[in-house]
């Protein structure tokens, strides 16, 4: 009855090595599925590793000192963790395409796109020389990039930012994907280069069913875009739901969030601020990571504990010891 | 303040280059402690003559004796003064020229004042260091005050470029910018926010042109062309001894040795720190 | 009345021997009290725009007036006592304080060059000031790499009011630093509003213009291409431009999933 998962991430531990004998955990626990054609959200603050669960999905954590310590890394059924970096290479640009943030990361400088392009789409090697030019003005149009002959001769430096996001866009759907992982992909662009760039990730999943995981810590964009939204706290998943259920989120910290939206308040009016910050990674309190910081604490939250997600329905799950208490 | 490095001593995490930096710095002051300590407090003198010429190694002579019956231990650290103290100078007065001279010219306004002084930077530090000391010394003559000077003629080029470039830099950074909205006079922000943020790239640089200067005064007295004899210097020491390697090699080989050390312990440091976070 | 007041102002510069226009012939007021927004996307010319109200950038022509009279005076803008009377806070908050300095002496040297006080008596009023900002007096010991990028900003903001000012330009200042430093920001600027100041905001974060400004200017390829009261521009806008700029905000166009 139930499909099978394109990826499932259950209970996921990443830690990273800092001296020989010292570790830190920078993800505590990462509980959620993406299906096949959906787009999920992921949101949270910075330390709340969502950057390392995207690292985990294409591989690059070992480049940083990370690992995978413990729990389920699935993709299609297949665990990812501990494989080679050979078998990634199967995988990474094949199966799961990369769109980094945009001002970290872009098109190589001393490339032409069409070299770039070439490049990705020959990533199959199987794919016929002849049809490369023509592969890539079709990515070109995908990512609705005007006059792509013109821009298959360009170098980076002749593009807007927003063009060059688009070039990477292009170049991580190459292979067909069955999933995209988009780190803060609109990040530091203009708002109407944004709305572009997502009806563009929109398109790409109606036309090719194409799975995305949308990174962000803007609450409205993903709320806008995405089926699904996962929010991230200090490394653990807290809450899993429905991005129409918003409204009725059965988490403080995503409650605060959605009332900390500045587009929700009145001008000049008082605005509603999450309680200090972020616990840093290495000074996690026991107990609820959030319970510093949650008007709803009560002494349960700070005894030490691993808090499981609650399911409240087959899509909706919290991370809160009082999660049947909230929004009533 | 003080409560701050405490506090930072004890939650200590490694940095990284820590390691590095420790072992340069205690390797640096262990030889300097040395070139103090022995020469003035030690047995011998530098330049008496204590014993029978090419003496082996000893209790009494722990380096030997050289083939003029001088102990070698006492000359090897007694060339650190000389060898040290003239690549101080060597570093100190071109880090001093060179960096007023690069921030004037990076604040600079005036086309024809930037090119000229651009270029007559530019064409000094085209050529090699050695190079460019070996083909003065023929117009100041030999010895270390010569070197001295020339050094302080050639070598502040070098850090008038760093200096210039980062001067440009800071100069358009937004805590200039807010400087000339609160209305400090210009000097003063010269002075307390822009030579502080480009020094300290050029006493980065200084550190590791302290190794190469040590090589290029060692070098320049190798070559005859620097320190003399009887002057206790490791250049001079190990071209002296050149021709005895076969009888008696340490002659040659513990000046090497103090001169490797150095110029070791010195490279520790300097790669430990820029293994660091670098601030801006 | 109109404390800051633009007339056909133009900044061309010259790049490659080609004449870019970034400021074509604007026209701006600020009213005393109020607080102005300038919304537009990157190379709209707006922080160009900024840095000419603040004195930082010279017109290639048009005149700028504070309270009517020209901030220009030669090649120099706001001579004399003039200066304090207009601050600006810039985006990116490291840059905007000298990384080598703790932020006590980087607000106090403010302090002491715009009030009559003694040195000792800067460094508590900058302390203080810093307080008020929400920034401890440990912190205050600190230099900028040791502070949030929050708190950067807000030490920023206390070194501009140091010269206790009337106009406030703010050029980006929450776009560099995140959710929950941002709402503390703007709630300071809320305040400030408060007492008086009348303030210049530019910035592209649509959400930020609406929740601050009286007014907004639409800015695109260095010209106005619309203005009005915020609740008008945001609810009803006219121009080709702003309606694409309004219905790119997240939730308002029904660009949902289809």
């Amino acid at each position: 009855m139930s499909t099978q998962q394109l990826v499932k991430i259950d209970s996921l531990k990443i830690d990273v090595r800092i001296t020989r004998s010292l570790r830190l955990a920078i993800v505590d626990t990462a509980s959620f599925d993406v299906s096949k054609g959906q787009i999920l959200g992921m949101i949270g603050e910075s330390g709340s590793g969502k950057t390392m669960l995207c690292r985990s999905l294409v591989g690059t954590l070992e480049r940083r000192g990370a690992y995978i310590a413990s729990g389920t890394l699935e993709f299609e059924g297949t665990s990812l963790i501990g494989i080679s970096q050979d078998q990634w290479r199967d995988i990474r640009g094949k199966k799961i395409g990369y769109i980094p943030q945009s001002a970290l990361a872009g098109p190589n400088p001393v490339m032409t796109i069409g070299a770039q392009l070439g490049e990705a789409i020959r990533q199959d090697r199987d794919f016929p020389k002849g049809k490369i030019r023509e592969r890539a003005l079709e990515l070109l149009d995908i990512v609705q990039i005007r006059r792509p002959e013109v821009v298959l001769k360009q170098y980076p430096n002749a593009l807007s930012g927003g063009m060059k996001q688009r070039v990477m866009i292009a170049c991580a759907i190459a292979q067909n994907p069955k999933l995209i992982v988009a780190d803060e992909p609109t990040t530091g662009l203009d708002v109407t280069v944004q709305a572009e760039i997502m009806k563009i990730l929109l398109d790409i999943r109606k036309n090719f069913h194409t799975s995305i995981i949308l990174v962000s810590h803007d609450l409205p964009l993903i709320n806008d875009i995405c089926d699904d939204i996962v929010v991230m706290h200090a490394g653990s998943t807290v809450e899993k739901l429905p991005s129409s259920e918003i409204t009725r989120s059965k988490h403080p910290y995503t409650r605060a969030l959605y009332n900390s939206r500045i587009d929700l308040v009145e001008p000049k009016g008082k605005l509603v601020t999450i309680n200090g910050q972020p616990p840093t990674v290495g000074k996690w309190p026991l107990g609820c990571k959030f319970s510093e910081r949650c008007d709803f604490v009560v002494e349960a939250c700070r005894t030490p504990q691993v808090i499981p997600l609650f399911e409240i329905s087959p899509n909706h799950s919290s991370a809160c010891l009082r999660y049947d208490e909230i929004g009533i | 303040m003080k409560e701050g490095v405490m506090t930072r001593f004890r939650n200590w995490i490694p940095m990284p280059g820590s390691v590095g930096i420790f072992t340069g710095t205690i390797m640096f002051i262990s030889l300097v402690l040395a070139g103090l300590i022995i020469p003035n407090f030690g047995p011998f003198k530098a330049n008496d003559f204590v014993g029978e010429p090419f003496a082996s190694m000893s209790a009494k002579h722990p380096f030997g004796l050289d083939q003029l019956g001088r102990d070698v231990m006492t000359r090897t650290f007694a060339g650190v003064p000389i060898d040290l103290g003239v690549a101080f100078l060597g570093v100190s007065i071109p880090f001093i020229i060179g960096t007023i001279v690069g921030i004037f010219l990076g604040l600079a306004k005036n086309r024809y004042f930037i090119n000229l002084v651009g270029s007559i930077i530019d064409g000094v530090n085209a050529f090699p260091l050695l190079v460019l000391a070996i083909a003065m010394i023929s117009f100041f003559g030999t010895g270390l005050q010569s070197v001295i000077i020339i050094l302080s003629i050639t070598n502040w080029a070098r850090y008038a470029r760093i200096a210039r470039t980062r001067a440009i830099v800071v100069s358009q950074q937004n805590y200039i910018e807010a400087a000339k909205t609160l209305g400090y006079p210009r000097w003063r922000t010269i002075r307390k926010h822009i030579v502080p943020n480009v020094s300290s790239e050029t006493i980065a640089y200084a550190l590791s042109d302290f190794i190469l200067v040590i090589m290029v005064v060692s070098g320049l007295s190798f070559l005859g062309l620097a320190a003399t004899p009887p002057l206790a210097e490791w250049g001079s020491m190990i071209a002296e001894g050149r021709s005895y390697l076969s009888q008696a090699w340490w002659i040659t080989i513990f000046p090497g040795a103090a001169l490797c050390w150095a110029a070791v312990s010195l490279s520790f440091i300097v790669e430990g720190l820029s293994r660091r976070d670098g601030g801006m | 009345m109109n404390i800051l007041e633009a007339k056909k102002v133009s900044v061309t510069f010259v790049s490659h021997g080609q004449k870019i226009k970034a400021v074509d012939q604007v026209d701006f007021i600020l009213p005393k009290g109020q607080t102005i927004g300038i919304v537009g996307e990157s190379g709209s010319g707006k922080s160009t725009f900024a840095r000419v109200l603040s004195g930082l950038q010279l017109p290639t022509s048009g005149i700028v007036t504070y309270n009517d009279e020209p901030i220009q005076k030669g090649k120099r803008t706001y001579a004399g006592a003039l200066r304090s009377e207009v601050q600006m806070v810039f985006q990116d908050p490291y840059g905007s304080l000298n990384p080598k300095m703790k932020i006590i002496d980087a607000v106090a040297e403010a302090v002491k060059q715009h009030q009559s006080v003694s040195k000792e008596g800067a460094r508590q009023v900058a302390l203080d000031l810093l307080q008020s900002m929400g920034i401890s007096n440990t912190d205050a010991f600190k230099q900028p790499r040791s502070l949030s990028g929050g708190q950067r900003q807000r030490a920023s903001v206390a070194r501009a009011l140091s010269a206790q000012p009337r106009v406030l330009i703010a050029d980006e200042p929450t776009s560099a630093i995140d959710q929950s430093a941002q709402a503390q920001l703007l709630g300071l600027f809320n305040d400030l509003i408060k007492t008086g100041l009348s303030i210049v905001l530019v910035s592209h974060d649509l959400g930020v213009i609406r929740y601050l400004s009286d007014y907004v200017y639409v800015m695109k390829d260095g010209i106005f291409v619309e203005s009005g009261k915020t609740a008008e521009i945001f609810d009803n806008p006219q121009q080709e431009y702003t309606k694409k700029l309004i219905s790119s905000i997240p939730g308002r166009a029904s660009s949902r999933k289809s």
